[in-house]
């Protein structure tokens, strides 16, 4: 069996009474994309802290490529590249100035930073400082800043929070390559969208615990409401919906009247969000 | 300890540092300003010294005295008008003899003589005037008058070894240039922080030790590369170059580490300027002591720049060797280890 890139083995941490991440566990394998979803303060960016050896877990031990993240701290951070959420870049050095930095930093050797501002659209901006690029922009910058070492594992914060479609489809399309290129993603996301398209499985954290794992598919199969949803033409001539849940005994008998007795205009299936299953699982949104 | 990546933070620093349009301006025109004051201040010292009188029967020995080069007095008809002389700074000292001074001293008597100073005057200079009273009686009659004198001994700087005010003031120059750039890197810390950039470097191979030696290193050579230069153009590295460059060496250490708990305060650059003005403040005292003898007391030695000011003071004035000032900067040492230690640590808590 291939060696997991991410073990959280009874991960836990605290600040003083607030427990924040309580004793998790999970694992994630090597080029697989884990998407992390929560609402805030559920532990998350605690999580990745960890994960990251920004933080020493209080209890528990995270392990990345085999390393205990504490103790080779050096080595696992050579190994990782994070994007965060805040724009953390050096707004008074142009985009190649930051590439350059982090490669030096990272001791890459013939780093070819046009071709990765290239790949991330910003290739015609590349020697403009950084103060005067957009918010699209900078996001794009910290996507390619993040991938400078061609890490194996990338931890992307919500890497699309906020951007135009274009630019986030272009975010996308760069995580998908780097899944491809063999790299495992830790994806810590708000958008259901963005995490039942990209993501192999999904986490739900909620209170410092992890509530549900496993692929998108399986927890909509689990916990999801499966239907029809169709639109009938009413005796004034109004649009109605009519629902026939699917999966029950009354199913067949309920579809049958429905074409008999009313006028269907459309029909089609309707299956559970990732967000109303969150909402099922924690009681709770993902945005509260 | 990895010195790829200290090396690439430095370079990453200067670059940022001379991009703030703020701190390249104030370096500039730091330098600029400071080598200006150095260089419109008089370079020759007044050694005469002036002195009010009020002697209504002028002992012969007194007319004779003012002929010597370095010692002037001014009459004045009336005792009152020699006070009020004395009092509104004319003078910072007055000497007011009796009518029946002749006959006493030619009876064997003492004469008594009143001796005005101004509130300000130097202890330095009422030495020197009563010790000139006692002087003058000798020359005049071979005997004491009765005035009280103590027998202090003199300050070098009042018998004729006086250094110019430019090279007392040199000193506080050099190390106000200095501790400018405690600020600027106060400012490129806090930005640092308050960018968040910090968390993407701390996400590298880079340690937290290789971060803060490597603002060690921009700290240092930024301050240290500015005083030297300084202190050469004034004629400061003439006397003792070794010991002034190696204290300022340390000055740049001890300000770099001031500069890291000044970040640790701050929030942004405003609130750097704040907390290292008033640093500043409390950091140039001890070099006032050295352009006005006398006005700093023993409470300075708790400021850690007396040791830095006092070492580059007796190198570069009086010519002190390292027999003379190992202790001093011994205790600078010592000061800069706790200050940098002390400025870690502030941070590492501000980094979590």
């Amino acid at each position: 069996m291939a060696q997991d890139a991410i073990v959280a083995d009874k991960l836990a941490y605290w600040f003083g009474d607030l427990v924040a991440v309580d004793h998790i566990s999970f694992s994630v394998a090597k080029g697989e994309i884990l998407g992390f979803l929560g609402p805030n303060g559920a532990g998350k960016t605690t999580t990745v802290k960890m994960l990251t050896g920004q933080l020493k877990p209080k209890d528990g031990k995270a392990i990345l490529l085999g390393m205990d993240v504490p103790e080779n701290i050096e080595h696992v951070q050579s190994e990782i590249g994070v994007c965060f959420e805040d724009t953390n870049l050096y707004q008074r050095m142009s985009a190649v100035e930051n590439l350059n930095l982090f490669a030096r930093l990272f001791n890459v050797k013939s780093f070819d930073a046009y071709a990765l501002l290239k790949r991330v659209g910003l290739a015609e901006r590349e020697k403009d400082r950084v103060e005067n690029y957009s918010k699209g922009m900078k996001q794009r910058l910290m996507v390619a800043r993040s991938l400078v070492s061609q890490p194996q594992i990338l931890f992307l914060d919500e890497p699309t929070t906020g951007l135009d479609p274009t630019s986030s489809e272009a975010i996308r399309n760069i995580i998908l390559e780097e899944r491809k290129r063999g790299a495992t993603i830790f994806l810590t996301t708000h958008d259901m969208m963005e995490a039942d398209k990209l993501s192999d499985r999904v986490a739900f954290m909620n209170q410092g615990k992890i509530v549900a794992l496993d692929k998108p598919l399986n927890l909509k199969q689990k916990y999801g409401k499966r239907a029809l949803k169709a639109r009938v033409s009413g005796k004034s001539g109004t649009l109605e919906s009519r629902e026939i849940v699917l999966d029950t005994p009354q199913t067949p008998g309920d579809l049958q009247n429905l074409f008999e007795k009313e006028n269907v205009v459309t029909i089609h299936s309707e299956e559970a969000t990732l967000e109303d299953i969150f909402i099922k699982i924690t009681g709770r949104g993902l945005t509260e | 300890m990895n010195f790829g990546v200290i090396k690439a933070l430095v370079v990453k620093d200067f670059a940022l540092f001379f991009r703030n349009r703020f701190y390249t301006f104030i370096t500039i025109l730091g330098v600029i300003t400071y080598l200006t004051i150095y260089f419109v201040m008089p370079s020759s010292v007044d050694e005469k010294l002036e002195l009010g009188l009020h002697a209504p029967v002028m002992p012969p020995v007194f007319e004779i005295i003012q002929q010597e080069e370095g010692l002037e007095f001014v009459l004045y008809d009336s005792k009152e008008a020699l006070k009020d002389a004395v009092t509104d700074g004319t003078h910072e000292a007055g000497v007011a003899l009796q009518v029946d001074i002749m006959e006493k001293f030619a009876s064997g008597l003492k004469p008594f003589v009143t001796l005005y100073f101004s509130t300000d005057a130097p202890d330095e200079l009422k030495d020197i005037v009563e010790a000139l009273i006692i002087e003058l009686s000798y020359l005049q009659t071979g005997q004491a008058l009765g005035i009280e004198v103590s027998a202090k001994i003199l300050g070098p700087d009042l018998l004729g070894e006086q250094i110019p005010i430019r090279d007392r003031m040199r000193l506080m120059l050099a190390i106000m240039l200095i501790m400018f750039e405690m600020m600027g890197l106060a400012s490129l810390i806090s930005e640092e922080v308050e960018q968040d950039t910090i968390r993407a470097l701390l996400v590298t191979p880079m340690s937290v030790r290789d971060f803060f030696t490597a603002k060690l290193i921009m700290g240092v050579s930024l301050a240290f590369v500015q005083g030297a230069l300084f202190m050469a153009i004034v004629g400061g590295l003439n006397s003792q170059p070794l010991i002034v460059l190696t204290a300022l060496l340390l000055g740049s250490a001890l300000f770099t580490g001031s500069g890291f708990l000044i970040a640790s305060l701050a929030k942004d650059m405003l609130t750097s300027m704040g907390w290292g003005i008033t640093l500043l403040l409390i950091y140039s005292i001890p070099a006032f002591g050295v352009i006005f003898p006398g006005t700093v007391t023993g409470w300075a030695k708790a400021i850690p720049t007396y040791y830095l000011t006092n070492t580059i003071h007796q190198a570069s004035n009086l010519n002190a060797g390292w027999g003379d000032i190992w202790t001093d900067l011994l205790i600078l040492l010592a000061f800069i280890l706790v200050i940098v230690w002390g400025g870690i640590m502030a941070l590492r808590r501000k980094f979590r």
